[in-house]
């Protein structure tokens, strides 16, 4: 059958052998993820309802480290009967790592249409420019700023307006 | 184009006698605009009408709601060493995301950072955003033409120190000499104060620091003095972001001088409901809907010397009338009960009457003018008011 069962039904039942989707990564490991966890996805989800779900769905923009991440996070996210608190503070536990990482996980949520996941990444983010200074800004992100004198000039005036 | 000329000259004479700078705060020498434009009904809950006739047309989008687009990743030439990623890498939408994300200092603060992340953070749509939650049920059509104002001002007064000329500034150079005109000036340049742009960053910032006065109503003004209870009057407010409240500077009333009151708090505000200015006698629309029962605001004034306040009332029954439901016939009458039940039952200001045919203004110099009729329909705006009644009953 190509249209996929809602996610509630397919856990309901847990006789049903649940259907695996098999990804790729970029560097050649294959990932299997409950077909549920992959309607996180949009991106999988619209190739599941396509039908191209029979050999690995090859991802070439994610690599095998983050994918199994992901793999991870949609698979949480798809469990029944988990409450919002104890998932806030796994999402919390889960974005615990490097900036690279986070910039990882938010790219690879981009390419996989992963509202939940970018979501999340996205407030981290946020969360590291909170209480900020430009310069530490700059900083933190290895920005190198390059402002034409114009620029400069604007800045100037608005620091004049800014907040106290 | 000679009306325009009128209109500029009149209002650069306003603004220039309200110079030099230096004897008064600088935002007390604002000049109260006079609106020229034409009039227009605005509810102070339309705030995003405005937004969208005004600006850009902006597409509100969330992270969870919008369909990603995928976006190749894109090269950014004021970045890192190759090979470390950056946020200056990510795809356009996600950036937008995150920057949706930030609340308004930081979003200042990103737009000092660097030449790509500036024209992201600079634009109006992420502005509009923070403008409509934080300043929306204050700020209305009033105040926008107040800021144009501010910002034209301030600009040909720039250009005019530094001898870039623009056309008004020549015709009135003309007009007055110049001797004059730039010794009025000069206590003002004295500071250079930079100017403002024309943005909606800009207004928030002017609006968040102080440095701009809008005019808006307040509610039960200084301090809830017993003669101005249950009542909204206009007033210039400039906000004090230290202790998140506002100065309000009232207008003075014939030979009472104009007052000012201080810490007066957000649920005491609101913009003003109707578009026009304080003097102006609101021509009512609603008189053939008023039935007892119904909650209304009335303008009242002392005399014509004076601003009109609007004034909360209730539509109540006619003397002949038992207030029985089944046998009430007040709507059919020509007259209309208003009463205002913050009065003692004896008070003169308890009870007036007024003719639903031909109201326009009535009264006399001992009882006061009454003059437009709002009929109030948001339940809202009528709790706003039973939230501000008076502890006692008023005499």
């Amino acid at each position: 059958m190509s249209s996929s069962p809602p996610p509630s039904s397919a856990a309901a039942s847990p006789s049903c052998p649940k259907k695996m989707i098999a990804l790729r990564s970029s560097d050649g490991e294959t990932f299997e993820i409950e077909e549920a966890a992959a309607l996180q996805s949009k991106t999988l989800e619209n190739m599941i309802d396509e039908d191209c779900a029979g050999t690995p769905i090859p991802l070439p923009n994610v690599t095998g480290k983050i994918l199994a991440k992901v793999v991870e996070f949609c698979s949480k996210h798809a469990e029944p009967g988990v409450d919002d608190e104890s998932l806030r503070a796994w999402d919390a536990e889960f974005v615990n790592v490097e900036q690279a990482t986070v910039f990882d996980y938010i790219l690879a949520a981009n390419f996989l249409e992963i509202p939940t996941l970018l979501n999340l990444t996205c407030n981290v983010v946020a969360d590291m420019i909170r209480g900020k200074t430009p310069d530490e800004i700059r900083k933190f992100f290895n920005i190198k700023s390059i402002f034409s004198p114009e620029e400069e000039e604007e800045v100037r005036r608005e620091n004049h307006w800014a907040f106290e | 184009m000679l009306l325009f000329f009128l209109f500029t000259c009149l209002s650069f004479i306003l603004f220039l006698k309200s110079l030099p700078l230096n004897s008064l705060p600088l935002w007390a020498s604002e000049m109260t605009l006079l609106s020229l434009w034409s009039h227009r009904e605005f509810s102070a809950f339309c705030i995003s009408s405005l937004m969208n006739s005004f600006y850009r047309s902006f597409i509100p989008r969330t992270c969870s709601k919008m369909s990603i687009k995928k976006i190749n990743l894109s090269s950014r030439v004021d970045n890192v060493e190759i090979g470390e990623k950056s946020v200056l890498d990510l795809p356009e939408l996600v950036l937008e995301c995150i920057l949706e994300k930030l609340p308004p200092a930081e979003l200042f603060n990103m737009a000092g950072v660097c030449s790509s992340l500036r024209n992201r953070c600079v634009s109006d749509h992420l502005w509009e955003r923070h403008m409509r939650q934080k300043w929306g049920r204050v700020i209305g059509p009033a105040a926008y033409r107040q800021w144009k104002w501010y910002i034209a001002t301030r600009r040909d007064i720039g250009n005019l120190k530094q001898g870039k000329q623009s056309g008004l500034a020549r015709l009135l150079i003309a007009v007055w000499p110049l001797s004059w005109t730039n010794s009025k000036l000069d206590n003002s340049e004295k500071q250079r104060i930079p100017l403002p742009t024309d943005s909606i960053m800009s207004w928030y910032l002017a609006l968040e620091t102080g440095k701009f006065c809008f005019p808006a109503q307040v509610y039960n003004r200084e301090n809830g003095h017993v003669g101005f209870m249950l009542s909204c009057y206009d007033a210039e407010l400039s906000y004090d972001s230290q202790t998140d409240t506002f100065q309000a500077r009232y207008p003075p009333h014939g030979r009472r001088a104009g007052a000012i009151e201080s810490n007066v708090t957000w649920d005491r505000l609101r913009a003003q409901p109707v578009d026009a200015p304080p003097h102006d006698l609101h021509i009512s629309d609603c008189l053939n809907d008023l039935q007892p029962g119904d909650h209304i605001e009335i303008q009242w004034r002392r005399n014509e010397e004076f601003p009109y306040g609007w004034w909360y009332g209730a539509v109540g029954h006619l003397e002949s009338c038992d207030g029985n439901a089944n046998y009430c016939r007040c709507h059919n009458s020509d007259t209309v009960m208003l009463e205002f039940r913050q009065y003692a039952p004896g008070s003169r200001w308890r009870h007036t009457a007024i003719n639903r045919r031909n109201h326009r203004e009535e009264g006399n110099e001992a009882d006061g003018f009454y003059g437009g009729i709002r009929k109030l329909k948001t339940e809202r705006e009528i709790s706003m008011w039973k939230s501000l009644w008076p502890t006692e009953v008023l005499e």
